[in-house]
């Protein structure tokens, strides 16, 4: 695959590592990233109906294959890295399916499970916006979605992307929980329902 | 010392004004999020003391990591020091204006210009453009450069951001005629 085909203008990692939180170092430290790719969007000019599938097939899994690279690369291999999400941002001239096409089918989702080496559904969030929009990113854990402990966000922006006919595809990451995770999971929860809080909701 | 958090940041450029840029051009910032070592203590005239337990600490923690964030050898470079709304610029001058700070990455990354900044003051989530230019001769026109940084929680209103960024390389597509040719 040649990248220049599909116009990969520019790749940005971004990184934050939490040293102290609310004054304390994290008992579990983690680091959590983002990896975007920004490319020319392939359906510009085409119509609302219009069969999205083949540059499909041939972007969405590239995209994949980078930005799975990058992270792994940075965040210390395939087993550091605990928890993922995705995200798409469209350029004003794009649709917001353009976004949803690139990281909604198996060429995108499947290939960053089988390189991350996970099985979870991807979360996600996708927009429209200018250049230098700011995306929230959603992470969960990549086995095991209902872990609370890795309910995480990290947000991202470019300063010069996309531009209108471009889109931005990221694909973020954490290797481990948030700071200070203290609120429970699944297993230790009472059962909350509206009559056994009483008045508190009546 | 006491540190928030450490930020990274890189922009690998494939693609300018159309066409390719090979080897893609990259650009690394890293970013400590501090106390300001002033903050509550109301005006103080006398800034050597805090300047001098932390401006060298923080130097010798971002140099290396801005240069690995890199992977090569750097050839234009920049710092940055952003204030939150609670502190003085001058805070933020005296952790970066001074050869206990700025001689870690010249000597890290064998360079002897001045390091270009940006000081400025802002809420968490201000945009800052941090100044690159070559290291070894600030009139190299081809590495005069900026790149633009956002952390979306910092600084906090007593809290100072700190940033070193480096290039592996001057503009993508640079084309203009050198300074050398035009000073005469």
């Amino acid at each position: 695959m040649n990248e220049q085909t599909f116009g990969i203008r520019k790749i940005v990692y971004y990184s934050e590592e939490i040293l102290l939180e609310n004054g304390v170092s994290p008992a579990v430290p983690a680091v959590r990233a983002t990896a975007a790719a920004v490319v020319t969007n392939p359906w510009l000019g085409g119509g609302a109906t219009d069969d999205l599938g083949e540059e499909v097939v041939q972007l969405a899994p590239v995209l994949a294959r980078k930005l799975t690279d990058v992270l792994v690369a940075n965040l210390g291999g395939v087993e550091a890295i605990e928890a993922f999400g995705k995200a798409a941002l469209v350029g004003t001239d794009g649709e917001i399916e353009h976004g949803a096409a690139l990281i909604h089918t198996p060429f995108f989702g499947n290939l960053v499970r089988e390189y991350f080496d996970g099985e979870s559904i991807i979360c996600f969030a996708d927009d429209r916006g200018d250049a230098g929009g700011s995306l929230v990113v959603p992470l969960w854990h990549k086995n095991a979605a209902a872990t609370r402990s890795h309910y995480q966000t990290i947000s991202t922006r470019i300063g010069d992307a996309p531009r209108p006919g471009e889109i931005v595809v990221v694909l973020g990451a954490s290797t481990g929980p948030r700071p200070h995770s203290r609120i429970g999971d699944r297993r230790t929860d009472p059962v909350v329902k509206a009559d056994t809080l009483g008045e508190l909701v009546s | 010392m006491s540190i928030r958090k450490i930020v990274t940041l890189t922009e690998d450029v494939l693609i300018e004004g159309g066409r390719e840029v090979s080897p893609a051009a990259r650009v690394a910032v890293v970013a400590a999020i501090v106390k300001n070592p002033w903050a509550g203590q109301g005006f103080v005239e006398d800034l050597s003391a805090g300047i001098d337990v932390n401006a060298s600490d923080i130097g010798a923690l971002l140099a290396p990591r801005v240069l690995e964030a890199l992977g090569s050898p750097a050839e234009a470079y920049g710092k940055a020091a952003i204030v939150g709304l609670n502190g003085e610029i001058e805070h933020g001058s005296g952790l970066i204006h001074t050869l206990a700070f700025g001689n870690h990455f010249r000597d890290a990354a064998n360079a002897t210009t001045l390091l270009p900044a940006v000081e400025k003051r802002g809420p968490a989530g201000v945009v800052f453009d941090i100044p690159l230019k070559h290291i070894t001769d600030a009139t190299i026109r081809s590495h005069h450069q900026s790149i633009e940084v956002r952390i979306n929680d910092a600084p906090h209103a007593d809290e100072i951001v700190i940033a070193l960024a480096a290039a592996a390389q001057g503009r993508p597509q640079q084309r203009l005629a050198a300074f050398s040719t035009e000073a005469k």
